[in-house]
C-alpha cells in the first residue's frame, strides 16, 4: 500500500460512532446554512419500509432536526409499500410523476436521479429500503463528513454484511459482486478506488452540485458510475467512507448477482472507453445468458439487460427552470 | 356522600371527558414511542443481561431532560420528571428483561397497524411507553404536581425473582403516592394484587456408580417423567385458588444415549401462602422418597418465592382504574400478578399493573402487537397518572 493510500484511509475513513452527538451535527449544519434531504428509493418493500420511515423520521427530523426533507421515491410498487410509507408520514412520490416530460424509465437509478429534481437539499442522502436493522446511524454517519469537511463531496457506507438466510445470519465478507467483480476491475484500472471498502453499497450521501453534474445509469451500474465519474473529475480526495457496523439485508441468488454484474460491466466498459483507458470498444451485447438444467436437459436463458443512462440533471430544462 | 367525594367524582369525570382527545393526541404522536419500542426491542435483553437495553433507556432519560438519570447497582435505570409541587412521587415502571436470549435475532417488523418481533409485547412497548412519557406529557400539555419517578427495572423474569424492582424500592427512599407497572399486553389487564408463588427447579441426577442392571433402572428422562407423575398427584385445591404449572423440562442430547441428569422448572401459585408452603413441603418429601427408593439424586431448588399481597378491589386506585378502562371501552380482566407489582405493594405502596394493547404469540419469535388499541391503552395510563396526581386514588 502506498503512503497516499494509507493517508487517505486514515483521513477519510470514519466510524459512525465518531458522530454520535447528533445535536452537535445539527448545530454545525445550521451554522453552515445547509439543508439535507433523505431519499429512499423503493420497489415492493412493504416489509421494511415502515420501520425505516418510522425510525429515520422520528429520530432525525423530530427528535434531532438533522434532515430537512424526507421522500420515498417509488418505481411502481404493487404491494403496500406506498400505503405503509405514507402511513408513517413519509412524502411519497412516484418516479413517473417527477419530470414527466422526460418520460419514465424503470430502475433504482431513475429514482435516485429524479430525487435530485424533487428534493431541495444541498446534501442528498440515499438509503436503500431493504435494511432490516435500520438505525439513525445509516444517515448521520454519511452526512456528517459532508457537514464537517468541505472538501468531501461524496460519502459511501461500508459495514459487516451478514445475509439473512432462513437458517439465520451468515457473514458475506465484502459482498460477492464487490469481491469477485468490482475489486479485481478496480485493481486493474483504478487502483486508488480499491480504498473504497464497499463500492456497491446502496447508502451514500453527496452534495447537490456533484450529483447534478454526473449521468445516472438507471439500473445496476449507478453506484459504479458515480465512483468512476467523480474520481475522474475530483480524484480520491472527494470521497470519504463511513463504517456503519452491521447491515442486515436480503440474500440474493447467484443468478440475480450474475445479472447485476452484467449490468455493471456495461457501465464499467463504457466508462473505460469514455475515459480513454481502452481504445476500441466493440458493440456490447445486451443479453445476459445463463443455463438451466431440468430433467437432464440443458437450456439457455437469455435476459435483456440494457444499462440506459440519464444525462446529468443540470442538462435537463425542467430542472434548470426549477432552479430559476 | 360527602362534599369531598362529590368533588373527586367531578374531577374524575372531567379527566374521563378528556380521554378521546388524549387518544387522538397519542395517535398523532405515536412516532416517538413506536420508534423507542423498535430501538429498545432490537437490543437483546435476557434476564441478567439487560445492560445494553438499559443504557439506551438511560440515554433517553437524559435526552428527555429528566433529573438525576442514573443506573443503580442492580442495573435499573431511573430518572425524575419534577412536578410543579413535588411533595410526593408517582412511580411508573416497566421491566427491561425479555425471555429471549442474545442468540435470538432481534429484528422487528413494522406494518401499518402492527409491530412484530421477539419481545415487542413483553416488554419493549411497555418500556417505550415509560421512556417516552416526559415527551408525550409535554406534547399533550399534561403537567403534574407530583414528581414522576420513571423506572426501567432489570431482573424481573424467571429466576431473577423481581430482584431489580425489589432492590430499587428498598433503596430509593422517596415518598411514593402510587405505582403503575406497565406491560405491553394484554389491554384490559388489571392487576392490583400479587399472588403468593414459589418457583422451583427439580434437579435429578444419576450417581456415578448407578447400577443399570438393577430392577427398574432407567435413564434420567424416564425417572423425570415418573417423578413428575408423582408430583401431579399432589392435590391442588380449588379454594383458595391454587395452580401448579410445569413450565420447562430439560434432559438428554441425542436419540440413543440415556441421559444421566435432567431438570424440571415449575411454579406453584396460590391465594393462600400456607397452601404454597404445604405444597413445597410435599414436593420436598417426594424428592426425598424418590431418592431413597431409586438411588437417584432428586433435589428441589427454590429459585423464587413471594408472598401474597395486594390492595382491595374497592381501593380508590382500583376503582378509578376501572372507571378509566370503562371510558376507554376496555373490559377489565382482573389478573393477580406474579410480576413487579409485588415489589411495589410489598414496599407499602398502592399499585396496579396495566396492559397497553392487544398481542399475539406472546413470548414466541413472531410476537406481535396491534397499534390501534395501543392509543387507548396509552391514554388509560396517562389518565390514571393524572387521577393519582389529583389525589383521586386515595382513601
Amino acid at each position: 500500500m502506498t503512503g497516499n493510500n494509507q493517508k487517505w484511509l486514515d483521513h477519510n475513513t470514519f466510524h459512525h460512532g465518531e458522530f454520535w452527538d447528533i445535536l452537535k451535527l445539527v448545530e454545525e449544519k445550521e451554522k453552515k446554512g445547509l439543508k439535507i434531504s433523505l431519499c429512499i428509493p423503493t420497489l415492493n418493500e412493504e416489509k421494511t419500509i415502515g420501520k425505516e420511515v418510522l425510525i429515520l423520521r422520528s429520530e432525525l427530523m423530530e427528535r434531532y432536526p438533522l434532515i430537512d426533507e424526507f421522500a420515498v421515491i417509488d418505481s411502481g410498487s404493487t404491494d403496500k409499500t406506498l400505503e405503509v410509507a405514507s402511513n408513517f408520514g413519509a412524502d411519497v412520490y412516484l418516479a413517473s410523476d417527477i419530470l414527466p416530460e422526460v418520460g419514465n424509465k424503470r430502475g433504482k437509478g431513475e429514482n435516485l436521479w429524479k430525487a435530485i429534481h424533487q428534493l431541495k437539499g444541498d446534501i442528498i442522502c440515499y438509503v436503500d429500503a431493504d435494511i432490516s436493522n435500520i438505525h439513525p446511524r445509516f444517515v448521520y454517519g454519511l452526512v456528517a463528513p459532508l457537514i464537517r469537511r468541505e472538501e468531501v463531496h461524496y460519502v459511501k457506507a461500508f459495514y459487516d454484511r451478514p445475509l439473512n438466510y432462513s437458517s439465520g445470519l451468515r457473514s458475506s465478507g465484502g459482498g460477492r459482486v464487490t469481491e469477485i467483480l468490482i475489486r479485481p476491475l478496480f485493481s486493474l484500472f483504478y487502483p486508488e478506488l480499491t480504498n473504497i471498502v464497499q463500492p456497491l453499497s446502496g447508502e451514500y450521501a453527496a452534495r447537490r452540485e456533484v450529483l447534478e453534474n454526473i449521468p445516472f445509469p438507471i439500473g445496476y451500474g449507478v453506484e459504479t458510475s458515480h465512483l468512476l465519474d467523480l474520481y475522474d473529475t475530483f480524484g480520491l480526495e472527494a470521497f470519504a467512507q463511513t463504517d456503519l457496523d452491521r447491515r442486515v439485508h436480503r440474500n440474493q441468488t447467484t443468478n440475480a448477482l450474475g445479472k447485476m454484474s452484467f449490468g455493471i460491466l456495461q457501465t464499467f466498459f463504457n466508462r473505460l472507453h469514455a475515459q480513454g483507458k481502452i481504445d476500441k470498444l466493440p458493440d456490447l451485447e445486451t443479453f445476459y445468458r445463463r443455463f438451466e438444467v431440468e430433467d437432464g436437459v440443458y437450456s439457455q436463458i437469455a435476459q435483456e439487460v440494457i444499462e440506459e443512462e440519464r444525462p446529468p440533471m443540470i442538462e435537463i430544462q425542467g430542472y434548470l427552470n426549477r432552479n430559476q | 356522600m360527602t362534599i369531598e367525594t362529590n368533588t373527586k367524582d367531578a374531577a374524575l369525570e372531567s379527566l374521563l371527558k378528556d380521554m378521546p382527545s388524549l387518544i387522538e393526541g397519542l395517535r398523532e404522536n405515536r412516532e416517538t414511542y413506536l420508534t423507542d419500542a423498535v430501538l429498545l426491542g432490537e437490543i437483546p435483553s435476557p434476564t441478567f443481561g439487560e445492560e445494553d437495553r438499559v443504557r439506551l433507556a438511560l440515554d433517553r432519560f437524559r435526552e428527555n431532560g429528566l433529573d438525576d438519570p442514573e443506573i443503580d447497582d442492580l442495573g435499573n435505570a431511573s430518572g425524575i420528571l419534577p412536578g410543579s409541587e413535588g411533595s410526593s412521587s408517582i412511580l411508573v415502571m416497566a421491566h427491561a428483561d425479555s425471555v429471549f436470549g442474545s442468540d435470538v435475532r432481534h429484528v422487528l417488523n413494522v406494518g401499518s397497524d402492527y409491530i412484530t418481533g421477539p419481545g415487542i409485547a413483553d416488554n419493549a412497548i411497555g418500556m417505550a411507553a415509560v421512556v417516552g412519557l416526559p415527551n408525550l406529557l409535554e406534547k399533550l400539555g399534561v403537567h403534574l404536581k407530583d414528581d414522576l419517578l420513571l423506572l426501567i427495572n432489570t431482573k424481573s423474569l424467571g429466576i431473577a425473582n423481581l430482584e431489580g424492582s425489589r432492590g430499587f424500592l428498598e433503596t430509593k427512599q422517596r415518598p411514593i403516592r402510587a405505582g403503575i407497572c406497565v406491560e405491553g399486553a394484554e389491554q384490559g389487564r388489571l392487576s392490583y394484587s400479587g399472588l403468593g408463588a414459589l418457583r422451583g427447579q427439580i434437579n435429578l441426577r444419576l450417581p456415578s456408580n448407578y447400577d443399570w442392571h438393577r430392577f427398574g433402572a432407567a435413564g434420567a428422562i424416564s425417572h423425570l417423567t415418573r417423578f413428575v407423575s408423582q408430583v401431579m398427584e399432589i392435590p391442588v385445591p380449588k379454594e383458595p385458588k391454587t395452580k401448579m404449572v410445569f413450565g420447562e423440562m430439560h434432559s438428554g442430547s441425542s436419540f440413543n444415549t440415556s441421559p444421566r441428569s435432567g431438570s424440571l422448572r415449575f411454579e406453584i401459585s396460590s391465594e393462600d401462602d400456607e397452601v404454597v408452603h404445604e405444597m413445597e413441603t410435599q414436593v420436598n418429601e417426594l424428592c426425598e422418597q424418590y431418592s431413597m427408593e431409586t438411588g437417584i439424586h432428586v433435589m428441589m431448588e427454590v429459585v423464587a418465592k413471594r408472598k401474597n399481597c395486594g390492595i382491595p378491589f374497592t381501593h380508590p386506585l382500583v376503582k378509578t382504574t376501572r372507571s378509566i378502562m370503562s371510558e376507554a371501552g376496555v373490559t377489565p380482566a382482573v389478573d393477580p400478578s406474579t410480576g413487579d407489582l409485588n415489589s411495589i405493594i410489598l414496599a407499602g405502596h398502592p399499585g396496579v399493573t396495566l396492559g397497553l394493547t392487544s398481542a399475539e404469540n406472546v413470548r414466541e419469535a413472531n410476537e406481535s402487537i396491534k397499534l390501534e388499541p395501543l392509543y387507548s391503552g396509552m391514554a388509560q395510563m396517562i389518565t390514571l397518572l393524572r387521577a393519582i396526581d389529583q389525589g383521586l386514588c386515595e382513601s
